[in-house]
């Protein structure tokens, strides 16, 4: 399969803000030893080359479908990206220390394309629950953004181009009566982003009824493996509830491991006061 | 450039309710229209040879620009070269009107733009940060134009 090789070297030179960058050893395809290289995280692409200057692009990891772990290693702070569908690869890294390691686990945990799907159509949800109790405070009209930094405004050429984003997502409905504002689908960040990485984390796509995805927001993803299938008012706080009870089972894990004391299981992992 | 095509090829494999028949054209002089399997998934859009498994090629939606050429005709520009364009044949205007709505959306620059637009106005009408609840307020890839963090104001009097 072909990919456009212009474009994508395109988008990791321009500046379109950069979510994260700096040295990780990376495994060989085939050898076993690990690289040292420069990554480069753009959205859902990791871009990896020689060092920060460099203007070749030696490769891109595009970050959808797989799961960030931590993984054994000879090296130390490893962590990998994995793809569970059969034949499909792992890459594995090796960070500096373990700040970073837990930099980049967290980093490209929110990655995904899916990810920020999910959380915008969660944060559209919240402002207008907002809009409905604070009436009187009005709302900003929100244009189409200017994707072309040099060049000129974007195409006013069709009138459906200039979309309040009210409209462009009204065919998400979620149930009058769910409260998604209180929906914990997403990892705190109080907890160490290197424990938070599970083997049997659900992915963060499940499969949906068809007559539950509107017509005009983006494509949510829904891998025809996944086995996951939730019902969309609960999507979140099961996914919650799925991940604590993993991550509760990863910090024992871990602290064991450290030879630490052990982590009170019976905390919750995020209070609310 | 290396990539990882065989996980991309699963992604294309993804159900999508963008994917339709179009002519396309690539961006290059001599090239002719012909009849492709488009697919819109993530922020890729993938063409295959109808009744084939595997996509021809793929395309990342970020950094372009995407323009009604005609009634029935649209266009996808990359780069700051207006002439590189990959022009794409529908059916009917409202076939064209979707597609183009939902490429524009798909770019993950676009969203990333609304989710900042939604926190903000959210800490504006409520004085609350939506995204603390996450644990995701300080990830930088959240961050306003002005990068500054949005503080919880009092509202007390409110």
């Amino acid at each position: 399969m072909k990919l456009d090789e212009k474009v994508v070297s395109f988008f990791e030179s321009c500046n379109s803000p950069v979510d994260k960058e700096g040295y990780l050893s990376k495994k060989g395809e085939l050898k076993t030893s690990y690289q040292k290289r420069w990554f480069l995280l753009k959205g859902n692409l990791l871009f990896y080359k020689e060092r920060p200057g460099e203007k070749d692009v030696i490769g891109v990891i595009v970050l959808e479908g797989c799961t960030v772990q931590l993984c054994e290693s000879e090296e130390q702070f490893a962590f990998s990206l994995v793809w569970s569908e059969p034949g499909l690869r792992t890459y594995k890294f090796a960070a500096e220390d373990q700040a970073s390691q837990e930099s980049w686990i967290k980093a490209l945990l929110s990655a995904s394309h899916s990810y920020l799907a999910l959380l915008v159509v969660d944060m559209e949800k919240q402002y207008r629950d907002a809009l409905v109790s604070h009436p009187s405070e009005g709302h900003r009209p929100f244009t189409m953004p200017n994707f072309h930094s040099a060049g000129p405004n974007y195409p006013t050429t069709s009138p459906s181009t200039n979309i309040s984003i009210r409209s462009s997502f009204a065919g998400q409905c979620v149930g009058p009566g769910a409260s998604l504002s209180s929906n914990q689908m997403l990892q705190p960040s109080n907890i160490s982003a290197a424990r938070a990485v599970s083997k049997k984390s659900p992915k963060l796509w499940p499969k949906k009824n068809s007559s539950m995805v509107p017509v005009r927001t983006p494509a949510l993803p829904m891998f025809e493996c996944s086995g996951l299938y939730l019902d969309p008012e609960e999507d979140f706080i099961k996914l919650h509830e799925d991940f604590g009870r993993e991550v509760k089972k990863l910090i024992a894990d871990w602290s064991r491991k450290r030879g630490g004391g052990e982590v009170g299981l019976e905390e919750t992992l995020i209070d609310f006061g | 450039m290396r990539f990882n095509e065989k996980e991309l090829i699963c992604l294309s494999r993804q159900p999508s309710e963008m994917a339709a028949e179009l002519g396309m054209r690539g961006p290059k002089k001599g090239d002719v229209v012909k009849k492709r399997l488009v697919k819109l998934v993530v922020n890729f859009l993938f063409y295959f040879r109808t009744d084939e498994e595997e996509p021809i090629g793929a395309l990342l939606l970020e950094q372009c620009r995407v323009e009604r050429e005609d009634t029935q005709i649209f266009s996808i520009a990359f780069l700051d070269e207006a002439e590189r364009k990959y022009l794409f044949e529908c059916d009917s205007e409202e076939q064209c009107k979707d597609w183009i709505d939902s490429i524009i959306k798909a770019s993950y620059e676009f969203m990333r733009r609304n989710l900042i637009f939604y926190r903000t106005e959210i800490h504006r009408l409520t004085g609350k940060d939506p995204l603390e609840q996450y644990g995701i307020s300080d990830e930088t890839r959240f961050q306003g134009n002005s990068g500054s963090q949005l503080v919880a104001r009092d509202t007390s009097s409110l």
